[in-house]
């Protein structure tokens, strides 16, 4: 009413004016609203868009700093750093068809003469499907690896369309080296086979991969084991063979290998026959090398006391059985002869007056009824005779048949006897000085001296001449057990043995030589047994990895055997 | 109380501040601007500047490197600073135009409109030519007649608009639109089709508020989708454009590119001066910041960025919806849809949603008259929307506006409103 009577002083065209300006403010006021909320949907387009962008973004783009800056996979090195297996980028060659931009002909030349070219590069290459390939614009592989050099001459063409992108491989720079030990990685990323399988999440968890993982390997030692079996299966014409050279202190393997091997660079369908390992998977009966491990059991039980005693060597008698010696060795002979020519028949006297009980508690307190110690994923099973062993069952498994084991069980036990009485876990990891193992004692320490005295006199004066390498005092049993195979036992198929332990005086290494069905040859001086074939590899490994191992060649120094020398005739002459 | 602030403006007032001392009178004249002026849109502005600094810097060595040559080696920082100049004298073009009564504004900008008419007229004459387009008149120092007629454009059009409240028989609207044709024709001529959308989009805008029927103005819009049309066919930047916008065009053109950049930082950006995909990006302290942004400090600060675009946009609405006038509503509108037509065209370039258009972002990207012609926007929409604070005008609510609130409230300052009238009628 305020309002009213001042439009009325104010005259009819200025109420009208005043009409039309509140009318237009108004709808201006209206109007405005429309602005401010086409304003508001557009800001909201705009919000939304970079929402979705940001979801696309985030899974599209940037390098994670541990991509950019760890290896794909960690590293595994042997005990000294070299490596063994490492990430290393490689170049392929892929032809893009889009490089040149859509509905553009890919190539700058023709097919033809392209194909041409790289077919200069990479001889291997088949022209025709290159060309073929090339003509019809299919993105893909041309070649999966390149040389570096191979991609700077690729690159010379000019071909924006050929492009050659780095992709991490798994690189093995040793070639075939330790193969079995490291494996190798399968096409999704994940290890396979050795220590690759093992160490698959250490190896590819970012906290921890940028670290190399150290091996107990020592590649020196494992490169001069596999070259020593390579040649000594190659001159008796051998299946295969195994090696592994084993700290008796600490369990570590220092080498291991299973010949022949494959190459984890270059898989195929030969290599992935090759895989199985004969070291810790296969399992054999090793034969006479189980007549030490008999021979401890038993002075350690006190049922051999006397090393001047005189035992039985005359065939043994078990129901319808007969157990004989491969050749007369005369009427009785005491321990240290029985080792020195392995004589089957007393090796059964003496495990048949030990006892199967205490036998089996030996070999339980070795190993042998279970899968060897060691990380490796494939372990064979051992054949074992269960709990209740018949007396020839019990004589038989004393000289090493009837129970099958693996080269690493007979490694691990070997380094039991000889290093003062304990077990220990092989391993394949480097240990450092305070992670050994306590291990568990199996023979008395005066068990274990004794035993290093009648292994070194074996390799000395018995069937282990042939490893007995010039100063590095070397001690061994020979092994030689025919196959099993359908229908008893094979005549013709055998595995020969030969396991050591050197410096005898102060034992530091495991060696153990093994050949699957080697032949008389002329280099074996047509005989098949282990004094011919397994003992020389030894007899030569030894001098190679000594001195690398710290072991130096000393003719002064050797086990006292002054003791059992008057004992046996043949140390005399 | 209304009364008290009401008097605080009479001339009477007034002449007592005049006769005191210059100094006096300025500070005066300060403490009324620092009353009137409004507040929260110059910190928002203040803001959005200070995170064009930043962004320039980051952007400044790509462009640097890429601008180099072998006679002229570019300093990495070199657009950085001179962005800082620019800003500094943009800054003070802002604060001075905003201390201008709203009068005194309006006429500047009237003057202004006229004579960047003319400078417009003369571009296709004596203009200079740079990166292919005709755009400049360089009278000692280079400009864009474009540039400074938007912002002059829009005032003038919200005064002619505003002519019909005294004579309702003006044939205001068909002077504006054909005012606004030959603009957007010598535009096209440069070609210049971004600011054509531009002067186009602040006609309809002001149109739409001075109470064109609606059906009216859906016939000019789709007259404005035929001119579109026609500048596809018969007009070669228009249509490379478009066509690179609908053919998603070549992995490397500058869109492409732009985008690639846009993504590269993810959600939290790669860090300052960190980007790598900025090297390879034209323009990238221009028309595509708003990429470099995105790659540095992440799609996060990026929305960042829209909400404050948007919340300035809003504000100057707010503040316009309040006016109890017709030339400050609109004028105010009209310099809000220059700043925040220029402003979402190109964050919508840069997120793909539109045609490359050629469009710096506004108060954030490098550029030299162009800085100065926005921070002349910035203060016109500043002096054009001053108020006196004590002088509280009731504007109806929402809900009466759309009659959903029956409620008869009497205004209770009446006066207030009738007074201004007086003052409107002195003009």
């Amino acid at each position: 009413m305020n309002a009213l009577t001042l439009d009325r002083a104010l005259g009819s065209g200025r109420v009208q004016l005043v009409n039309i300006r509140r009318e237009s403010l108004a709808r201006a006021r209206q109007r405005l609203l429309l602005v401010a909320a086409f304003f508001m949907f557009v800001a909201f387009v705009a919000l939304v868009r970079l929402v979705f962008v940001g979801a696309d973004a985030g899974a599209a783009t940037g390098t994670p700093l541990a991509q950019a800056l760890l290896p794909a996979r960690g590293e595994i090195t042997d005990r000294n750093g070299v490596p063994l297996a490492r990430a290393f980028p490689a170049y392929s060659l892929w032809f893009n068809p889009d490089a040149m931009g859509e509905g553009q002909s890919p190539l700058v030349d023709t097919p033809v003469r392209v194909a041409a070219r790289l077919h200069a590069i990479f001889p291997d290459l088949d022209e025709e499907r290159l060309r073929a390939q090339l003509a019809a614009g299919r993105a893909g592989y041309l070649r999966r690896r390149i040389l570096p050099e191979d991609a700077n001459r690729v690159h010379d063409l000019g071909e924006i369309a050929l492009e050659t992108p780095r992709e991490m491989d798994r690189h093995y720079p040793q070639g075939t080296l330790a193969a079995h030990v490291l494996g190798y990685v399968g096409a999704d990323g994940h290890g396979r086979l050795g220590m690759e399988q093992v160490l698959d999440a250490r190896l590819r968890d970012p906290a921890r991969r940028a670290t190399p993982v150290p091996l107990s390997i020592d590649m020196r030692v494992q490169g001069a084991l596999e070259d020593e079996l390579e040649r000594g299966m190659k001159l008796v014409a051998a299946q295969g063979a195994a090696g592994i050279v084993l700290d008796v202190d600490t369990g570590e393997v220092l080498a291991l290998a299973s010949m022949p091997e494959f190459n984890p660079n270059r898989l195929d369908a030969v290599g992935a026959q090759l895989m199985f390992n004969r070291v810790t998977n296969q399992v054999y009966e090793l034969g006479s090398t189980f007549k030490p491990l008999t021979i401890a059991a038993a002075i350690d039980a006190g049922v051999v006391r006397d090393f001047g005693a005189r035992w039985d060597a005359t065939p043994v008698r078990v129901g319808r059985f007969t157990i004989n010696d491969s050749h007369p060795l005369g009427s009785t002979l005491n321990i240290p002869q029985m080792l020195m020519h392995s004589s089957n028949t007393v090796t059964a006297r003496v495990a048949d007056e030990l006892g199967p009980a205490r036998l089996r508690q030996t070999m339980i307190d070795l190993g042998m009824n279970q899968r060897p110690a060691i990380e490796l994923p494939a372990r064979g099973y051992p054949i074992w005779p269960g709990d209740n062993w018949p007396r020839l069952q019990n004589m038989t498994i004393g000289f090493g048949h009837g129970v099958a084991v693996t080269p690493l069980h007979l490694a691990s036990a070997y380094a039991a006897m000889v290093n003062g009485g304990i077990w220990r876990p092989a391993t394949m990891h480097k240990l450092a000085p305070g992670e050994v193992p306590q291990g568990r004692r199996v023979f008395k320490e005066s068990t274990s001296s004794r035993m290093r005295q009648l292994l070194r006199m074996t390799s000395r004066f018995g069937t282990g001449r042939n490893a007995d390498a010039p100063g590095y005092r070397v001690g061994g049993k020979t092994g030689s057990a025919e196959k099993p195979g359908a229908g008893g036992y094979q005549r013709s198929a055998i595995v020969s043995t030969f396991a050591a332990a050197f410096p005898m005086d102060r034992p530091r290494y495991v060696v153990i030589a093994m050949l699957d069905e080697p032949r008389g040859t002329v280099a074996s001086s047509y005989q098949r047994t282990a004094a011919w074939n397994a003992a020389p590899i030894v007899g030569r490994l030894v001098p190679r990895i000594g001195p690398i191992l710290g072991v130096r060649p000393d003719e002064t120094r050797d086990v006292d055997i002054s003791d059992l020398v008057p004992l046996v005739p043949e140390a005399q002459r | 109380m209304s009364m008290a602030g009401v008097n605080g403006r009479t001339p009477g007032a007034r002449g007592d501040s005049r006769a005191a001392s210059p100094a006096d009178r300025l500070k005066a004249e300060l403490r009324i601007w620092w009353r009137e002026i409004d507040r929260p849109l110059l910190l928002l502005v203040l803001l959005l500047m200070g995170i064009g600094t930043v962004a320039v810097a980051a952007a400044s060595p790509a462009s640097a490197r890429r601008l180099s040559t072998s006679d002229v080696a570019l300093s990495d920082l070199h657009f950085f600073w001179q962005h800082l100049v620019w800003q500094t004298l943009g800054l003070g073009t802002l604060l001075l135009v905003s201390l201008l009564p709203r009068t005194s504004a309006r006429r500047i900008a009237v003057l202004m409109a006229g004579v960047m008419s003319v400078c417009l007229l003369l571009v296709p004459l004596i203009g200079v030519e740079v990166n292919g387009a005709h755009r400049w008149l360089n009278f000692g120092i280079r400009f864009q007649p474009s540039e400074f007629l938007k912002p002059a454009f829009a005032v003038a059009l919200a005064w002619v608009l505003s002519w019909r409240l005294r004579e309702t028989d003006l044939p205001v609207i068909q002077a504006t639109m054909a005012f606004t044709a030959v603009v957007i024709a010598l535009l096209m001529m440069q070609p210049d089709l971004g600011s054509a959308v531009i002067f186009a989009g602040v006609c309809g805008v002001l149109l739409l508020l001075a109470g064109v029927p609606l059906a009216r103005l859906g016939v000019l819009l789709a007259a404005g989708a035929g001119l579109l049309l026609a500048a596809y066919v018969f007009y070669d930047n228009a249509r490379s454009r478009i066509d690179a916008f609908l053919g998603g065009g070549s992995a490397y053109d500058q869109v492409d590119l732009a985008w690639r950049t846009l993504l590269a930082g993810g959600w939290t950006g790669t860090g300052f001066w960190l980007g790598t995909r900025k090297l390879s990006l034209p323009e990238a302290h221009t028309d595509y910041i708003f990429s470099v942004i995105g790659e540095e400090f992440g799609l996060l600060i990026c929305a960042m960025v829209v909400v404050l675009y948007l919340v300035i946009v809003l504000r100057a609405l707010m503040r316009a919806f309040d006016a109890d006038d017709l030339f400050t509503m609109l004028a105010s509108t009209g310099l809000t849809a220059v700043l925040g037509g220029q402003a979402f065209i190109n964050i919508l370039v840069n997120l793909k949603l539109f045609p490359s258009k050629g469009m710096t972002l506004p108060l954030v990207s490098y550029g030299g008259s162009s800085t100065i012609a926005i921070c002349l926007t910035v203060g016109l929409l500043l002096s054009i929307s001053r108020r006196n604070p004590h002088l509280s005008r009731t504007t109806p609510g929402l809900a009466r506006l759309f009659g959903l609130d029956s409620r008869v409230t009497t205004p209770p300052r009446r006066l207030a409103a009738v007074a201004s009238i007086h003052r409107d009628a002195d003009r």
